[in-house]
């Protein structure tokens, strides 16, 4: 898959649209606190806004039943400055923060009960990263002159499966409409969803080795605009896991079957494609013919 | 294209100009550093931010070594702002390689704003006691007529109808290099008065807040107060209402100067009084690239050279009539022509086509400021053409020399001309030749060598 273009940019005026997990699940196993985690996201999100009167900054948290807008910088609250945003960037976010997770957790009650255990639920982070990308498309139409935006994505919890169809769609219309995806992701597996989100958009995954600098690692990498990318060396993905999951049964698979006419992915063969419903012919025996198997490295 | 140019690019090069001593008093204040922060070019910000918690010095090599080799011209401009500004600190290390380390005021007062955000000297007054604040609208209204009145009042005082309180002797201080006054002669705008009314609001208020600074010098201020106080006043909040009481004697003063210029705004409630900053003041800190081309714009250009001005500032119509023939102007509408009789009027006060189309380019109509090009190409390039036109004959200095004592010496004192690239002309048959004046010396020891 090409990455995308590189596009010039003329300032380093910035639109930062940052994804927060918020997953309990994920926060209570995790070694890390979560308190701690976002002490260093605040400072992180307080420099942006600090290295420029214009830069903008949108937190949207990922929960694993909802998403929501946690803060913006533009809005009419902070007086459009950034003096007002200042101690308010804290208050407000965390208030936010503590009514999200509240909600949250009502919304998973009736779920958790229901299925008894399991496995932890992953974020939303289709959710998320649709709302990103809907709050761009408003600042793209806003007018000509807009700043340049990038998301960021703080990730911890591992990929939903699931929701592989919602987020390849949302990497697809950032890449579209080329903005980059930037993606932190600090859990103990690489995610393959971050990384194919980075890859075709042009974006920065990075795993940091250590949590305890993390604030260095976020102004180092993650706070370079995109005016500055051109000339900086910035770290490269090493090796991206392009695996897909088939949408019947939504497992992350190697090998499978591909509708020849949508391209939709199963793992087992079907007589008709449940999305664009083309009849498939008889697979031959048992083993899957070259044409409707498709091998992914 | 005229030597003189008004540097008004950045204050901060006058901040940068400052002695050791006072650029570290000035960075104990927070706001300071954030206004020093986004003067910087994008990647002399990065690397600030790279640096601000770590407290050992940096190896020169490593920060090149994040750098791409396109963008090697960009890290050393960004180096040496930073280095200019004492922001970063220079010195070499044991194995004698270059290091850097942030400037450890600024680095404290940075961390802190970081983490614990910054906090004005003084809070916005409760509402209850200031009535009739104006609307954002009504304020920014304010601020451009103030402005405008008193731009007006520098080109020549003849054409406002209210002064407004800035003594005359501070209006000297700003016209110094703006125009020229012969005895008895009404003053006449200089080449660089012409250019600063070209200049976009934020340019022409860097200009005018900088002449403001280095006179304070002479009335017995201190540059580095003022200059705090400036940066101070550019964190207010916009719209908001400030005591005057919380001002100290000195602020005081400035700030009545301010108003003048329509940074603030003055009110006297009924025991109170207040100020409120305007977007002018707040721009303050702003780097003039980030404010370029987000205004709205009121000019439109088309093909037969006809100019639309939609505006009914005088200003505005003063400005066109630098460089255009103004035909009608009816209440919100000013037409006038560009033609080759303007242009040579406006060539010859010294401001360039670059100028005039820069002008225009930026204070397009929104209706053409989306298409490309927004000023028509035929336009563009005929002023180019205009201008080149006046400069046909280039001058050289140059030295002429007859009467060789042979055809020998003739040539090799032409040979010694080329060498040395400066050869312009030669006559082999009469044996004359003209070399420029830097080679002239060379070609003097040649002939002394064949004598």
């Amino acid at each position: 898959m090409p990455s995308a273009p590189s596009k010039l940019y003329s300032d380093d005026v910035s639109l930062l649209v940052v994804t927060l997990d918020t997953n309990p699940f994920f926060w209570s196993t995790f070694s890390f606190p979560f308190s701690e985690f976002l002490s260093h996201v605040l400072a992180f999100l307080n420099s942006i806004l600090l290295l420029s009167q214009l830069n903008q900054v949108v937190v949207i948290a990922t929960g694993c039943n909802s998403c929501t807008y946690l803060y913006d910088s533009s809005s009419d609250k902070n007086h459009g400055s950034t003096t007002g945003s200042m101690p308010s960037l804290y208050s407000d976010l965390l208030h936010n923060l503590e009514v999200f997770l509240a909600g949250d957790q009502q919304l998973a009650k009736p779920r958790v009960n229901a299925a008894g255990g399991g496995a932890p639920p992953p974020s939303l982070l289709s959710g998320s990263l649709s709302m990103a990308l809907c709050y761009i498309q408003r600042a793209f139409r806003s007018g000509p002159i807009h700043p340049q935006p990038r998301i960021l994505c703080l990730q911890g919890s591992a990929d939903g499966p699931e929701q592989y169809v919602a987020i390849m769609n949302s990497i697809f219309s950032a890449q579209h409409s080329t903005v980059p995806i930037d993606s932190c992701y600090i859990g103990s597996n690489n995610s393959a969803f971050l990384q194919q989100a980075s890859y075709i958009t042009g974006g920065i995954y990075y795993r940091p080795p250590h949590l305890d600098g993390l604030f260095q690692y976020f102004s180092t990498v993650f706070a370079t605009d995109l005016h500055s990318r051109a000339f900086l060396r910035l770290p490269k993905s090493v090796g991206v896991d392009f695996r897909a999951s088939c949408f019947c049964h939504k497992q992350t698979i190697d090998m499978g079957y591909v509708c020849s006419v949508c391209l939709s992915i199963f793992c087992e063969h079907h007589d008709k494609c449940s999305t664009c419903g083309s009849v498939f012919g008889q697979a031959q025996s048992n083993v899957p013919s070259s044409t409707d198997r498709k091998r992914k490295a | 294209m005229p030597e003189v140019r008004i540097i008004a690019k950045n204050f901060m090069d006058m901040v940068a100009s400052m002695p050791a001593m006072k650029l570290d008093k000035l960075y104990e204040n927070g706001f300071i550093c954030e206004a020093i922060l986004r003067s910087l070019p994008p990647l002399g910000k990065k690397y600030v931010l790279q640096l601000l918690h770590i407290d050992v010095p940096v190896a020169a090599k490593l920060l090149e070594e994040w750098v791409l080799p396109d963008g090697y011209t960009k890290h050393r401009v960004a180096i040496d702002r930073l280095v200019q500004l004492r922001v970063f600190v220079e010195a070499v290390d044991r194995k004698n390689d270059k290091t850097y380390k942030l400037n450890p005021t600024f680095q404290k007062s940075l961390q802190k704003l970081l983490v614990h955000g910054g906090t004005l000297p003084r809070e916005p007054m409760p509402s209850n006691i200031t009535v009739r604040l104006p609307t954002l609208d009504d304020l920014e209204a304010y601020a451009l007529q103030q402005w405008e009145c008193f731009l007006l009042q520098l080109i020549s005082s003849s054409l406002v109808e209210k002064p407004s309180n800035i003594s005359s002797s501070l209006m000297k201080v700003f016209q110094r290099r703006l125009l020229s006054q012969r005895d008895k002669e009404a003053p006449k705008l200089t080449e660089s008065g012409f250019q600063f009314l070209l200049m976009e609001t934020n340019a022409q208020l860097w200009y005018i807040i900088r002449e403001y600074i280095s006179n304070s010098e002479e009335r017995g201020v201190d540059a580095a107060d003022l200059i705090s106080f400036m940066l101070e006043l550019s964190f207010h909040v916009i719209g908001e209402a400030y005591n005057i009481n919380s001002l100290t004697d000195f602020q005081r003063s400035i700030i009545r100067d301010l108003a003048d210029l329509g940074l603030v705004k003055l009110q006297q409630g009924r025991k109170e009084s207040w100020f409120i900053p305007t977007k002018l003041a707040t721009n303050l800190s702003v780097s003039l690239a980030d404010s370029s081309s987000r205004k709205e714009g009121f000019v439109v250009v088309e093909t037969n050279f006809r100019v639309y001005a939609y505006s009914t500032s005088r200003l505005h119509c003063e400005i066109l009539r630098l460089f255009s023939k103004v035909e009608y102007q009816l209440p919100n509408l000013i037409v006038g022509a560009i033609t080759k009789e303007s242009l040579y009027n406006a060539f010859e006060n010294g401001i360039t086509a670059e100028q005039i189309i820069s002008f225009l380019q930026q204070n397009a109509h929104p209706r053409v400021a989306d298409r490309t090009p927004t000023v028509p190409e035929n336009v563009t390039d005929q002023i180019r053409l205009w201008e080149s036109d006046l400069n046909r004959v280039e001058m050289t200095e140059a030295y002429y020399y007859d009467e060789f004592p042979s055809r020998d010496v003739f040539e090799g004192a032409c040979d010694t001309a080329r060498e040395w690239n400066g050869l312009l002309w030669e006559d082999s048959k009469k044996m004359h030749m003209v070399v420029k004046t830097g080679v002239h010396t060379y070609v003097r020891e040649y002939l002394r060598s064949q004598k």
